[in-house]
């Protein structure tokens, strides 16, 4: 080992060699330490030696040449403060150092573009030159890394060489194409670095619980923010998830995990109850969390831990939770609202016997309108079936007489509630005046969906054809006539047409899709 | 329902209303009262399109009674066609007066279910 590397008494040797013009035949030191040294001064490559804190400790003469500084400018300043550079170069230099100093191992850049001064006696400016940079550490005594040394080889020229070439690729000489392999795997490795780091910042910040398990113990090696949020930011990493999350013990999610890191298949669930122990919570908390175990596998194929996506999904199923017990306790204020209505209005009229048809076409109508309520009821007011609605109206009726046809349409509440009313006073005028006034009477309802896009439409044909010669009277007139029209025409913006002449009632109704549809068929 | 007699000084005959209800059986209702109190029902709209159509033919209105939630669409852009004109409204609606965006509750609010003579109140407290 060179002493003047050691001592710190490089310093010294360098001014006394410079003063002497580089001269090889003057040394001071003993014969062996002469050699190391005066190898070290004559090797063609560049080589410096760095100290813990990144300051020169020695140069070659070759290292001088290359960044056109002499060792005296050199040696006991910081190479930072020399050559700051805080771009990405710098940022790969300090990395390699700080490689060094923690494993005690060489490391390599396989291919460096490094900016350096250029001389005034040269003109000055700053000169970007390139570089493959090997760093080796020299440990002391006890093993820790005392000194980095630096080999740089300039690639400078091979690259201007390179950039200035037009020959193609495969004539490139074996040198450029040495290099550019370099080139490539220190891009490659950049690469892959940059987006691995991008990755775990990604999902660190993901929305979603992420976390990741490894082995039968499912030690979690990565949890990020939302996932520790979740758990109360405790210190799960390095743990095995039972110790990790003590109060989720019997509840079923620690044995999901062995079956899968033992089965290798995946699980989802959703919506299921977990207790946790939240941030500054005595005692457990209720949640409900959407959540997916995936089997990691390594390259031959084995599980080596699970990765764990969840949701927090509490509030959302809490809101939903109250909300259906709102529209639990609405139909049942809506229900006694209407039973109230027509107790009301039994006691109104109940002393005039010429309303007692009234009061049985009123109540009739009430009722028709709790069942459409029912129907709408059960699907949580979300939407309501048209064939559902047809078969509540016309259930009191022979099946024999009635039939109807014609595909599933969901309809809004609203919608339903207009048609169901459409629908009883269509039957109640059947019922009393026509096909279902008597036993041999037919009705036929039947309805289709046609046409594209927005000018889908819904057309109903309510076809009754008389059994027994039927009341002259115009069928629907009065409060029934005139609500149909304006359901149809006023309230759903669509068409209707009446037609008595022919032996039976023929009512069609054609209504745009968009009007009356909860949400887009999925038919064609 | 019957009418009560009543003895204002002015009453709501012969005034022609502007509609604006979404609901069949309550523009129904509506209609009927208005018709007993000897109003003129000059457009009933049930829906924004319809009601934007009827102002644009120019149609001479004496007062608008107007529903708040059409078809899931609020009132106000008519509303505001409406007072821009200098047409007195009445807002009639399920929801009260809570239900009404701070600029409009100067208004009279019919809170449904509403009766003929509440109809007639509203009305005469708007038109001179």
């Amino acid at each position: 080992m060179p002493p003047e590397l050691l001592s710190g008494s490089g310093r010294t040797a360098a001014r006394t060699r410079r003063n002497d013009g580089h001269g090889s035949q003057v040394f001071r030191a003993g014969m062996n330490d002469l050699v190391f040294a005066h190898i070290f001064d004559v090797l063609p490559s560049p080589y410096m030696v760095l100290d813990r804190e990144l300051r020169y400790v020695s140069v070659n003469r070759a290292y001088e040449q290359a960044v056109l500084k002499q060792r005296d400018e050199l040696v006991g300043r910081l190479l930072f403060d020399l050559f700051p550079n805080e771009g990405e170069s710098g940022r790969r230099l300090r990395a390699s150092f700080a490689e060094v100093l923690k494993t005690g191992e060489p490391d390599t850049i396989a291919f460096i573009p490094y900016e350096i001064p250029r001389p005034q006696s040269e003109g000055g400016g700053i000169e970007e030159r390139y570089w493959t940079a090997t760093h080796t550490p020299m440990l002391d005594d006890d093993g820790a890394v005392a000194f980095i040394v630096q080999n740089t080889v300039d690639v400078t020229e091979i690259v201007r060489l390179k950039q200035a070439s037009t020959v193609p690729s495969a004539a490139v000489p074996g040198e450029l194409a040495l290099l550019r392999n370099a080139r490539e795997v220190e891009e490659a490795y950049q690469e892959t670095r940059s987006e691995s780091e991008e990755f775990r910042r990604l999902f660190r910040q993901a929305p979603g619980m992420i976390a990741v398990l490894q082995g039968p113990e499912h030690v979690a090696v990565f949890a990020n923010d939302s996932y520790a949020r979740f758990v109360g930011h405790r210190d799960v990493i390095g743990l095995p998830i039972r110790q990790a999350l003590p109060e989720v013990a019997g509840q079923g999610f620690f044995e999901m995990l062995d079956a899968v890191y033992a089965e290798g298949k995946s699980f989802t669930g959703e919506g299921v109850r977990l207790l946790i122990h939240g941030e500054g919570d005595e005692g457990l908390s209720e949640t409900f969390i959407d959540f997916t175990y995936n089997p990691i596998r390594d390259a031959e194929g084995r599980v080596t831990g699970v990765f764990v996506q969840g949701a927090d999904r509490t509030d959302a199923i809490r809101a939903a939770d109250r909300q259906r017990l709102l529209i639990d306790e609405l139909n049942h204020r809506v229900k006694n609202t209407l039973s109230t209505v027509q107790s009301m209005a039994r006691q109104s009229f109940r002393k005039l016997p010429q309303a007692q048809e009234a009061r049985a076409a009123f109540d009739a109508r009430i009722l028709a309108l709790s069942h459409a309520h029912n129907v709408l009821a059960e699907r949580r007011w979300e939407a309501a079936g048209l064939r559902v609605l047809l078969r509540q109206e016309l259930s009191p009726f022979s099946r024999s007489q009635v039939t109807m046809s014609g595909p599933e349409v969901h309809l809004t509440a609203r919608s339903a509630i207009a048609l169901s009313m459409v629908f009883h006073e269509l039957a109640a005028n059947a019922a009393a005046y026509g096909a279902l006034s008597n036993d041999e009477g037919e009705l036929v309802v039947s309805w289709q969906v046609a046409g594209e896009g927005t000018g889908r439409h819904l057309s109903i044909a309510w076809t009754e054809t008389a059994g027994a010669p039927v009341s002259a009277t115009p069928l629907v007139e009065g409060f029934g006539m005139r609500m149909l029209h304006r359901v149809v025409e006023g309230e759903l913006s669509g068409t209707l047409s009446l037609d008595l002449a022919s032996g039976g009632l023929i009512c069609r109704i054609d209504l745009a899709l968009s009007e009356v549809e909860e949400f887009a068929s999925t038919a064609a | 329902m019957q009418a009560q007699p009543h003895n204002t000084a002015r009453d709501v005959a012969g005034l022609k209303v502007f509609v604006v209800e979404d609901e069949s059986l309550v523009a129904m209702q509506l209609e009927d009262m208005l018709f007993d109190l000897g109003c003129e029902v000059v457009g009933l709209a049930m829906r924004l399109k319809r009601a934007h159509d009827m102002l644009d033919s120019g149609m001479a209105i004496d007062v608008a009674i107007l529903d708040v939630n059409i078809g899931g669409e609020k009132i106000y852009p008519i509303a505001t066609r409406l007072r821009d004109a200098g047409i007195p409204i009445v807002f009639a609606t399920g929801y009260g007066r809570e239900g009404l965006e701070t600029e409009w509750r100067v208004c009279p609010v019919l809170q449904k279910p509403y009766s003929a003579s509440q109809i007639e109140h509203s009305i005469l407290a708007v038109t001179d």
